[in-house]
């Protein structure tokens, strides 16, 4: 294993080469999954493009007809074609690419660009990738000549009028974001999605063709809808069941070749029983718990193949769905805790080689570290409305524990009931250090989509999806990439009249004049609402042309197929609404804490407590506060959202409640659900750049506020208070929100040992009763601290609790620093 | 006009003083002078001015504190600030317009209703975990009419109350906030009576006295004894067997063992004042050691 690499990798995979290195025999650590994992962990990914270049082919030869037919055919032609892959000392079959990471092309998104940027490829900051000059060429050859002119993207650049293009891209071609109102259609298909695993566990695919057989025999020959709309569809269902069963089969032949090949009796016994298993899987029901984990791979594997949506397709409610099967295993002494264990991390190491590429310079912005979200959900209640924390719960939980990769994203549903055990082992993995589970509170989710008339059992068996998202599968439409509002911008359009300092003389947003002739409170916020309504104005009608030309470009009739309503009503998923379905159209909230920080400074230094006045923080903000330390520090010194502090925390409900409001009108206009999110990913660092200095005291073109959060540092009163001002910001008696994000760190010196456990418990316990929708503890480690040493600027919160006393972390002298960081270390963490 | 006292902070989040997540409201003022106290704001009685020069931007770039100061204690010797404590009139003008909050006033007048609407912004937590409020010090039972007052109010309110006492108080003091407490930290810091003068200023005798009384009284009330592991004053095996042994022996009472820190250092020069226990470092290892022999 190459540890000269070790810059490249998470903490989590730095923390695992240590283990595999140091304490390698440790019972608990399965050596067939750390063995792949050492193979490709530290690797530049490379580009595989079977999948372009067998797409590329099929669509070539079908053009005119319908797009969900055609979508299946090439599904077909790549089923057949595509080079098929075990990865070496697997227990589970299949791959989207060759050996190592991998990233896969999606040309239909923006094909048309490709020969320009994978030229450039290798000088990428960041998340760099490996292409073959060969396979450069054929991506320019076969691939990107045919695209051109046939893409999203390039249709979405031509459908946006003027006043939307210049807040959207910041060049002609549409592919540099002016970080202003951002549209992430371009780059993606769809956002995040989870299938109905467990139809297919159940049925197979025979089945589910079968029933699209007879779906096609009922139509009526007769009518012009059911010859022209819904025989293409079940057409290209059956074709899609057909591919995937053949595709599968083929890896049954390979597994039997290799087998034949295989020199040690141990590993030609594996690949013999993967032949079998290949064999029967997807086609027919599962029957065992191996059979079923390769199934469900299969499933979202070739999912991959037929689309790119957003960070990738869902594990689902895993815990529910395997229980049967892993109970049923368990009781005839096919498996035990530790080979289960063992084939779920097989799972996760491959999971962890498929990287989410992004070709788009600006979908590269957005995603840093080929992160990607396969949130596996554990927890929750039953579609009945009881707990439905079991066995296999706690089994991944334990992986979690022993094999803390970064891969799969774990989520825990948490409810009022949630069992005291279940709570303590989140909470014991939650200490483990390595930021998983995050948790999705029941007791908000259910309660809000019931309201915007989500059928109560279909809630209740929501999966977590993508990041934070909820996912109703058999009842949500596809989403697109949603509308990404930088409401920073806002405050600064304020100060320059409509201008940004990035981008010159521009007039971007309103002019509203001039702020120093604003003589109370009342008008210099009503020139900001006037603003951030403009704003929200624009991504309204951005998204509404995504979301009407999307269905032009792409059809899912993969997906559409484990999809009742798709079925029922012969929709591809794509479809803009879908009878009896949830449609959900999303935006996006940056720079929350930015926003709301830099109002209440304005408010209370200058119409207040006229300590400052807007020429002071005008020639403060111009020269981004150098030889203005004074009006820095009384910025600075301004009331901050996240202490609990009503003042500002009213400040924070108030903006939430303008864009919720716009959001219901337009919301009824359309007929769908529009819903005010707060969930930046990193994308809250490339919206930060285009943003000078702002009243918050914060610096030019640094990061703005990170989703639901509070800004950088300015949390002084620990996470209780966080989680209070997250609640009391919110509006609750509106229905058009969804996810706020809320990453809330504590330093390992809080949460120590068994008594620590059951502070964490106690913690998520009064999360859930605040119905803040997620949170995600990670407990500071070593290196954090270490870092929190040299750049204290980003760590001003970071609390130490020792008893009876209490400090800031970056408020203590390097000496002292030490001891915390010594104490940190013997306390066993 | 309801009573005030003197209170030098207000902790959320707190984990480690009496059960469940607790807000901790700090009194201050002590009888005590430990010498390796890590709250040295919390040893005078009257609010005080501190000043952090980390954060000073200077004469040049400020100078606000030196202009607004009424007794001309603050004064600027090549660029840095020279404060004359013994000239200081505790106005605290400086403290107001200081941008930086370089200068920090140590102290505040406060009424008991306003300090509990703080606290019970916090009980979703207390409701979850058994938490509450706990009130600490300096020593709280040094402001006794205050701190009855305010645990009073606390009950009427239906607050999980806990108390964090040096015990050096007098019994009736103590006796009536017990009535009033849910549970209490108890410290106790040497079995030496002349060992305890030494290093805190008076002996152990009324300390030992209240906790036996303390624990005859009520039976029923949780007291947790909590001993500070001090290098180089109790921080062996034989003195802290003999400082457990004089814990009367009953179920209500449990021990505790805390880790000697120096976190409060930077603190005694915001105060002007020299830190006893400077260089002392901790010894985290030996601590867990202790630790594991005497309380398994």
């Amino acid at each position: 294993m190459d540890t000269n690499l070790a810059h490249k990798l998470s903490p989590q995979e730095e923390r695992l080469i240590n283990e595999f290195k140091g304490q390698g025999d440790k019972p608990s650590i399965r050596p067939r999954p750390l063995t792949i994992l050492a193979s490709f962990q530290a690797q530049t990914p490379t580009i595989d493009i079977e999948r372009a270049r067998l797409f590329t082919q099929s669509m070539r030869h079908t053009e005119g007809q319908p797009l969900t037919w055609r979508w299946a055919t090439a599904l077909s032609h790549i089923a057949e074609e595509i080079t098929v892959w075990i990865t070496p000392g697997q227990l589970i079959a299949g791959r989207a690419g060759k050996l190592g990471r991998y990233g896969i092309l999606y040309p239909e998104i923006d094909g048309d660009f490709y020969p320009f940027v994978l030229q450039k490829l290798h000088e990428r900051q960041k998340n760099t990738f490996n292409i073959d000059p060969h396979d450069a060429e054929v991506i320019a050859s076969e691939v990107a000549s045919f695209w051109k002119g046939r893409t999203f993207h390039e249709l979405l650049n031509k459908a946006l009028p003027p006043e939307l293009r210049s807040v959207t891209y910041a060049d002609p071609e549409g592919l540099r974001s002016k970080f202003v109102v951002s549209e992430t259609s371009s780059y993606r298909s769809a956002l995040q999605w989870v299938h109905d695993y467990e139809k297919v566990l159940k049925r197979g695919f025979l089945d589910i063709q079968a029933e699209m057989k007879a779906k096609l025999e009922s139509l009526d020959p007769s009518s012009v809808i059911d010859m022209c709309e819904k025989k293409p569809f079940y057409e290209g269902a059956i074709l899609v069941c057909e591919a995937i069963m053949v595709w599968a089969k083929r890896h049954a032949v390979l597994a039997k070749q290799e087998a034949d090949r295989a020199l040690e009796p141990g590993r030609k016994a594996e690949l013999l029983k993967l032949a079998s298993i290949c064999e029967r899987v997807p086609a027919y029901p599962a029957r065992t718990f191996h059979e079923a984990v390769q199934s469900q791979w299969f499933v979202q594997l070739f999912s991959r193949l037929e689309q790119k949506a957003s960070a990738v397709i869902s594990n689902g409610r895993m815990d529910q769905y395997l229980l049967p099967y892993y109970q049923n295993d368990l009781q005839n002494g096919e498996i035990d805790d530790n080979r289960a264990k063992e084939l779920l991390e097989c799972l996760w190491v491959e999971m962890a080689q498929f990287v989410d590429l992004y070709i788009n310079p600006t979908g590269n912005e957005f995603n840093e570290a080929y992160a990607h979200w396969e949130a596996v959900t554990i927890g929750g209640q039953t579609r009945e409305g009881q707990d439905a924390t079991n066995e296999l719960s706690y089994l991944f939980l334990e992986s979690k524990r022993e094999f803390p990769l970064n891969y799969p994203d774990l989520a825990a549903r948490i409810h009022a009931r949630s069992p005291q055990r279940f709570l303590a082992e989140v909470a014991l993995t939650i200490q483990d250090g390595s930021g998983f589970p995050k948790l999705i509170n029941d007791e908000e989710i259910i309660p809000l989509y019931s309201a915007k008339g989500a059928p109560l059992p279909d809630i209740l068996d929501y999966a977590v999806s993508g990041c934070t998202e909820a996912r109703m599968p058999n009842r949500d439409t596809y989403t697109s990439g949603c509308v990404y509002i930088n409401f920073a911008t806002a405050i600064e359009f304020l100060f320059y009249n409509g201008r940004l300092k990035k981008y010159g003389h521009e007039l971007i947003g309103l002019e509203t004049g001039d702020p120093t002739k604003f003589n109370s409170w009342g008008e210099f916020y009503a020139a900001y609402q006037a603003q951030h309504l403009n704003l929200l104005n624009k991504a309204m009608a951005q998204q509404y042309i995504v979301d009407k030309i999307r269905p032009e470009r792409f059809a899912t009739p993969f997906a559409s197929c484990l999809h009742d309503l798709c079925v029922k009503y012969a929709k591809d998923l794509q479809s803009p609404t879908i009878e009896e379905g949830f449609d959900i159209s999303y935006f996006e909230f940056l720079g929350y804490g930015t926003v709301v920080d830099s109002l209440a400074a304005v408010k209370k230094l200058v119409y207040e407590d006229k300590k400052l006045t807007i020429e002071a923080i005008r020639a403060a903000l111009e020269d981004d506060f150098l030889g203005h330390e004074k009006t820095l520090a009384l910025l600075k010194g301004a009331p901050k959202y996240g202490n609990n502090d009503p003042y500002v925390d009213e400040i924070a409900r108030r903006i939430d409640f303008i864009s919720q409001k716009r959001a219901a009108e337009v919301s009824q206009e359309r007929g769908i659900h529009i819903d005010l999110r707060y969930v930046p990913i990193t994308s809250h660092v490339p919206f930060g750049r285009v943003v000078s200095a702002t009243p918050n005291g914060r610096k030019a073109f640094t990061p703005l506020s990170d989703g639901s959060s509070a800004s950088h540092g300015s949390d002084r009163n620990g996470p209780t208070a966080v989680l209070l001002s997250n609640h009391k910001s919110k509006n609750f008696h509106l229905t058009n929100r969804a996810s706020r994000l809320l990453n809330i760190k504590l330093s390992p010196s809080c949460v120590q040992g068994e008594a620590g456990v059951l502070k964490i418990v106690e913690l998520i316990r009064a999360w859930c009763d605040l119905k803040l929708w997620h949170v995600q503890f990670n407990i500071i480690n070593r290196s954090t601290l270490l870092a929190a040493q040299k750049n204290p600027e980003a760590w001003r919160g970071l609390l130490v609790r020792i008893a009876g006393y209490s400090a800031y972390f970056c408020d203590l002298s390097p000496d002292l620093q030490s001891d915390i960081i010594e104490r940190t270390e013997h306390s066993g963490f | 006009m309801a009573i005030k006292g003197v209170i030098f902070n207000i902790q959320k989040f707190s984990l480690h003083d009496g059960q469940g997540i607790r807000t901790i409201v700090f009194f201050k003022g002590c009888p005590l002078r430990c010498q390796w106290c890590s709250n040295p704001e919390s040893q005078r009685p009257n609010p005080e001015v501190g000043f952090n020069p980390s954060l000073c931007l200077g004469s040049e770039v400020c100078g606000l504190c030196s202009r607004s100061c009424p007794s001309g204690a603050i004064k600027w010797l090549d660029g840095t600030l020279a404060f004359s404590r013994d000239i200081c009139r505790h106005c605290f003008k400086c403290v107001d317009d200081c941008p930086t909050g370089a200068r920090l006033k140590f102290g505040d007048y406060q009424e008991p209703g306003p300090i509990l609407d703080q606290v019970e912004s916090d009980g979703v937590f207390f409701n979850r975990s058994g938490g509450g409020l706990t009130i600490s010090g300096g020593e709280a039972l040094a402001q006794p009419e205050f701190a009855l007052a305010l645990l009073k109010e606390a009950k009427k309110r239906r607050l999980n109350t806990a108390l964090e006492t040096s015990g050096v108080c007098g019994f009736e003091i103590l006796a009536q906030a017990a009535s009033l407490l849910d549970g209490i930290l108890y410290d106790l810091k040497h079995w030496s009576q002349a060992k305890h003068l030494r290093f805190t200023g008076q002996d152990n005798r009324l300390i030992l006295d209240n906790l036996l009384r303390l624990s005859q009284m009520f039976p029923e009330k949780k007291i947790i004894a909590r001993i500070p592991v001090i290098p180089g004053f109790n921080n062996t095996e034989e003195d802290l067997r003999k400082i457990i042994a004089l814990i009367p022996n009953a179920p209500n009472i449990g021990v505790e063992l805390l880790a000697y820190h120096r976190l409060g250092e930077n603190k005694y020069a915001f105060l002007g004042r020299d830190y006893p226990y400077k260089g002392v470092k901790p010894d985290e290892a030996g601590f867990q050691k202790l630790k594991k022999t005497l309380l398994g």
